[in-house]
């Protein structure tokens, strides 16, 4: 018999599928007193958690949500006819100049220095950056919390 | 009866009859899902209030979004990620009330706080009390868990969802669910350990 005990993940593994432990492992937990009590509690752990009773909502969420639905339903047209307006009234704002004036779009920035166009695309850059910074701080800070309470 | 069937249409066509504007399909998705998202947004949200917000809110993301659901994975998986990302958002925006909230679960589970009081002498009432006195500390135990660890232990042995699901779910890596498991469980059975001594378990 190994006089060393398997480490704590290899009795949880043991516990939940030994199929995956080494023989060697298998071995030692199951002539060990120590190791098997430890498997042991897992079952019984792992048997106490399918015990626990499942939650359920107090409220009859499925009529809820779909009742929100139809009332939304109703509403619908109205906003489609009002967002179809707005986008077809933006793009002809931005479409119909842009065509007129297609011809002499390229030289109103003739005459832009370099270095103001230059400086225009390193802000953006520098903002864009900034930006994926902090939703990148944002995510570690929400893992952060669930991980400690 | 029509109701019960259409509960067990698969993902795909439930959805596309919610496409055509059938609204009752997507109630048959919500009854087919509504377990997994209350064990996500009970184990996450702590007050009863807003957990009704929260669980409605994810229905009606779902529904908005369900015409851009690609199929990479089952459509009871995507729901469990949208209630866990609507959970984290919860999360950030009320933090200081978290750390004071204490779960009023007790309302909406059946009881499992019993006591020895009223059981008989006999061996076979004892174990009986024994055990369910163990599930209502397990209970207990699991909810003082850092919650990410709580929703990732009952999904797994409770709902039995395999590690790349709670994966997807969470948008955690696998690696770090596996490891996320492993320190729960750890923790239970030492906090499992310390209230009873080893010979009584």
């Amino acid at each position: 018999m190994n006089h060393s005990h398997p480490s704590e993940s290899q009795i949880q593994e043991y516990a939940l599928d030994k199929s995956n432990c080494t023989t060697e492992d298998i071995v030692h937990i199951e002539s060990c007193a120590e190791c098997s009590a430890g498997v042991k509690t897992y079952l019984l752990l792992f048997t106490k958690i399918v015990e626990q009773p499942t939650p359920v909502f107090e409220f009859d969420l499925s009529t809820l949500v779909v009742s929100q639905l139809e009332h939304a339903n109703s509403r619908l047209s109205a906003d489609h006819f009002v967002a179809g307006f707005l986008v077809i009234f933006s793009s002809c704002s931005i479409g119909i100049p842009l065509f007129i004036f297609r011809n002499n779009i390229l030289y109103m920035f003739n005459d832009v220095p370099p270095f103001f166009i230059y400086s225009i695309l390193g802000s953006t850059s520098v903002i864009v950056i900034a930006k994926i910074l902090l939703m990148f701080k944002k995510y570690q800070n929400q893992i952060r919390l669930l991980n400690f309470k | 009866m029509h109701h019960n069937t259409e509960y067990h249409l698969t993902d795909k066509v439930l959805i596309d009859r919610v496409l055509r504007g059938d609204t009752r399909a997507f109630g048959a998705i919500i009854k087919n899902t509504e377990n997994l998202v209350a064990q996500i947004v009970f184990k996450l949200i702590p007050v009863s209030e807003d957990r009704k917000d929260i669980a409605q809110d994810v229905y009606l993301k779902a529904f908005h979004g369900l015409s851009g659901f690609k199929f990479q994975s089952k459509l009871s998986t995507w729901i469990a990620q949208i209630a866990y990302n609507a959970c984290l958002s919860w999360i950030e925006k009320k933090k200081p009330f978290l750390y004071g909230a204490t779960s009023d679960d007790e309302i909406y589970f059946e009881p499992t706080n019993t006591t020895r009081h009223g059981a008989s002498n006999d061996n076979e009432s004892e174990k009986r009390v024994f055990e369910k006195e163990l599930t209502g500390i397990l209970r207990r135990e699991i909810d003082l868990l850092p919650p990410v660890y709580q929703t990732l232990i009952i999904l797994y042995h409770h709902d039995s969802l395999s590690y790349e699901v709670l994966s997807q779910i969470t948008g955690l890596p696998t690696g770090t669910v596996k490891s996320y498991l492993f320190r729960a469980r750890k923790m239970l059975k030492e906090k499992l350990l310390s209230k009873y001594k080893k010979e009584a378990l």
